[in-house]
């Protein structure tokens, strides 16, 4: 993909979010004339941006919202829910629009129909918006076509009168001819004539000031011949013609039908972003990154400087001081350039956040609910990772808010709450973590009703259930098998239960937790680390190969002599300071063959499972280190027994293993 | 150039084109009574065919051409035409 359109993709997402935020600021406060100047500034610039490429029908669509904003500014017309969703329906088909170009480079073959219905959409809605002005009801809207009809009576015989008729009314633009547009030529295309009727757009001025070059024209025309066939003449023309479909009855009551197509839903879900998205930095990161580099060239050369002294023959003890110097200065830039490359990665919140006023707002209205969303800390900033992990798992707690936790409006009255539900997404910073809530003063969750389908659905036996609190019943809603397919819906997910929320926050090093009371309102509480941090870990060596083993499963290494180890039955134990723990190879968890084993005994390596000691027979320990562990991705992610890896100092990969799951 | 001037008949010949609604203009401008003859025009222009719709001249002859006899001329001479005409000054 060429630069220039990479420079767009990017532009056009953040000029869709911002005129996405705009417009639903607009519709809360609809005389927020910031906003709806904001919302016309980034259109109109994503229309410019539109231009550069071959996008017409995207620009057709954008230069018609800009056209009704532009309306709107001008004060003609009301700020209303459906004006914003007109608005919004197109800014939605612009940004998948902008997704499939940033996949294929192009619009889909369907677009140049779709710009067409939004640009009518708008066009629509500038004309009611005009007409609502003056008192008049939006049948008068279509009175002409009424006339039209009447006409077509008079002139031609009713051989056409079975036939659907189309009603086209194209007000070309004044500045049409300097397009090149000769509207009678088009005209002329209009297969299946039945009437036509010519007028002026405005009053002729006095004959010495016509404008022989400004179009004043006015043309309404029937045809018999089909919607697609009228539709593909003017396709060209599409923000300057409104075309309705006419049903005739036999009962000659003609029925006009608004030639709009099918609503395609929003795309179920918004992709989360898999696909490579670019980084935006602030300069002074870089800047940051480029003294530490430099810093790191000053450290380097003193090295080399010691070099030179060693070969001149320098006292042993004068070499090893400067060396252990040399060392700890680049200790030291390594780690500030680590966090200056995590800081680069560091991202507000609001990159996720901004878009869940929307996603909340079409729910509550899917469901018919009454919602007050919130948010509060969009600035927390936290590794790119992370917050971009947190976009699935909220839009899924959310979703559950609204469709769950949310009651109808006449049992809050009752409870004597307020009618709309207040739902509050909030970001924390805590220490090295990062805390997301969403909080809902909602019905909360009944634990009998938990307890009641944990018992039906296995989760958990009747026993266990016994033994917990309310507070460790509620917790269940996490776990696995908890949520069925019977409550997925398509507002509550696609399949995926809070396990799933669970699962995606902790591959993110985070938990999850909930805080309910009845009648009161639920908190679900995701805690995440804030950076991707440095893992430190013990390499192994089993046969050829090295492994790491997280150093923070670790409890000591040992040689254990082979006569201490004994065999239980088929598995194996051995005794260690009078316990006696279970002994398993790392070579049988990887299932890879045992190496030689030396006569004398075995490393290994104790560690803490669950509440257990285990010990871990490894053939060498090797050293220990600080990695920058990388989760596993694509095919590897689904690999039991790996955490993640990690590239060593010689190029090398080293898988670091998940030892609990090994073992489980 | 498709509109000439005739004695005191403009003649449309032929497709007549954007160009030709400012002479067009000008002529009929000058002198109200000149009279417009179609029966050659093969297509008239949207800027050439408001030009007559504003001034409104004594048509001549029917066009040859099917699209604007059974579509343009009745427009021009209708008895009553749409609020479109020219406001006297």
């Amino acid at each position: 993909m060429d630069d220039l359109l990479q420079h767009f993709i990017v532009e056009a997402h953040e000029l869709i979010q911002q005129a996405t935020d705009d417009l639903l600021a607009l519709e809360r406060d609809p005389s927020g004339t910031m906003h709806l100047d904001s919302a016309f500034r980034a259109v109109h610039t994503l229309k410019g941006s539109v231009g550069l490429f071959d996008f017409a029908p995207m620009g057709l669509a954008l230069h018609a919202a800009e056209d009704l904003l532009g309306a709107l500014r001008a004060g003609q017309g009301h700020i209303d829910s459906d004006v914003i969703d007109s608005l919004l329906d197109c800014i939605d088909q612009t940004e998948r629009w902008a997704g499939t170009i940033e996949q294929t480079g192009k619009l889909p073959s369907d677009a140049a129909e779709e710009g067409y219905r939004l640009a009518r959409l708008m066009r629509s809605q500038l004309d009611n918006g005009s007409t609502s002005v003056a008192p008049a009801i939006p049948e008068a809207d279509l009175g002409w076509v009424g006339e039209l009809m009447a006409r077509s009576d008079v002139s031609t015989p009713s051989r056409e009168q079975d036939k659907p008729l189309v009603a086209v009314r194209y007000t070309p633009r004044a500045d049409c001819f300097f397009a090149g547009d000769d509207p009678i030529a088009l005209l002329r295309s209009v297969p299946d004539l039945v009437a036509v009727r010519l007028a002026t757009r405005d009053p002729w001025p006095p004959a010495a000031e016509i404008d022989p070059f400004a179009c004043n024209l006015r043309i309404e025309v029937l045809s018999s011949a089909g919607l697609d066939a009228v539709k593909a003449a003017f396709r060209f023309v599409p923000d300057q013609v409104k075309i309705h479909e006419i049903a005739q009855s036999p009962g000659d009551h003609a029925h006009v039908a608004e030639a709009g197509h099918q609503f395609a839903g929003p795309a179920a879900g918004t992709t989360g972003g898999a696909s490579a998205r670019m980084l935006r930095v602030d300069a002074a990161r870089i800047d940051r990154l480029a003294d530490l580099v430099g810093e790191m060239v000053v450290a380097k050369n003193a090295l080399a400087h010691l070099a030179g002294l060693a070969a001149d023959g320098l006292d042993r003890k004068d070499f090893a001081h400067g060396l252990l110097a040399s060392q700890a200065a680049i200790d030291r830039l390594v780690a500030e350039m680590h966090r200056a490359v995590m800081d680069v990665r560091m991202m507000p919140m609001r990159d996720i956040f901004r878009r869940f006023p929307r996603v909340v707002r079409d729910i509550a209205g899917h469901l018919g609910k009454a919602i007050d969303f919130s948010m509060e800390g969009e600035d927390v900033e936290a590794d790119k990772a992370v917050v971009e992990g947190l976009f699935e798992p909220l839009l899924h707690v959310l979703r559950n808010a609204v469709g769950h936790g949310a009651e109808p409006e006449h049992v809050r009255q009752e409870a004597g709450k307020p009618t709309r539900t207040r739902i509050v997404l909030r970001a924390r910073r805590i220490g090295e973590r990062v805390m997301v809530e969403v909080e809902d003063d909602g019905r909360g969750i009944d634990p009998a009703a938990i307890r009641r389908v944990a018992r039906e659905r296995g989760v958990s036996s009747a026993d266990d259930l016994e033994c917990m609190s309310d507070a460790e019943v509620i917790e269940l809603i996490f776990a696995p098998g908890f949520s069925t397919a019977s409550e997925v819906t398509d507002l509550s997910g696609r399949g995926v239960g809070m396990d799933a929320v669970r699962f995606a926050v902790e591959s993110l090093g985070g938990q999850a937790s909930v805080r309910s009371t009845q009648g009161r309102g639920t908190t679900i509480r995701l805690s995440l680390p804030l950076t991707v941090v440095m893992t430190r870990v013990m390499a192994v060596r089993v046969g050829r190969e090295l492994y790491g083993i997280p150093l923070d499963g670790i409890v000591e290494a040992a040689f254990v002599p082979a006569s201490r180890i004994l065999p239980v039955r088929d598995a194996e134990a051995f005794v260690l300071r009078d316990r006696t723990l279970p002994f398993v190879r790392l070579a049988d968890l990887l299932d890879i063959p045992r190496p030689a084993e030396p006569r004398s005994g075995m490393k290994v390596v104790v560690m803490e499972v669950g509440d257990e000691l285990v010990g871990i027979a490894v053939d060498e320990f090797a050293e220990r280190m600080d990695v920058l562990m990388r989760p596993m991705t694509g095919i590897l992610a689904g690999a039991p027994g790996v955490m993640g890896t990690t590239l060593l100092g010689d190029g090398s990969v080293l898988m670091i293993l998940d030892t609990p799951e090994l073992l489980g | 150039m498709s509109a000439r001037r005739d004695g005191n008949v403009i003649v449309l010949e032929g497709a007549c084109r954007v160009e030709d609604a400012e002479p067009l203009l000008a002529w009929l401008q000058a002198d109200r009574g000149l009279i417009v003859d179609l029966s050659g025009a093969e297509h008239l222009h949207a800027a050439v065919l408001q030009i007559l719709m504003a001034m409104r001249p004594a048509l001549k002859g029917s066009a040859r051409d099917a699209f604007i006899r059974e579509w343009l001329t009745p427009v021009l001479s209708e008895a009553d035409p749409l609020g479109m005409a020219p406001h006297e000054g």
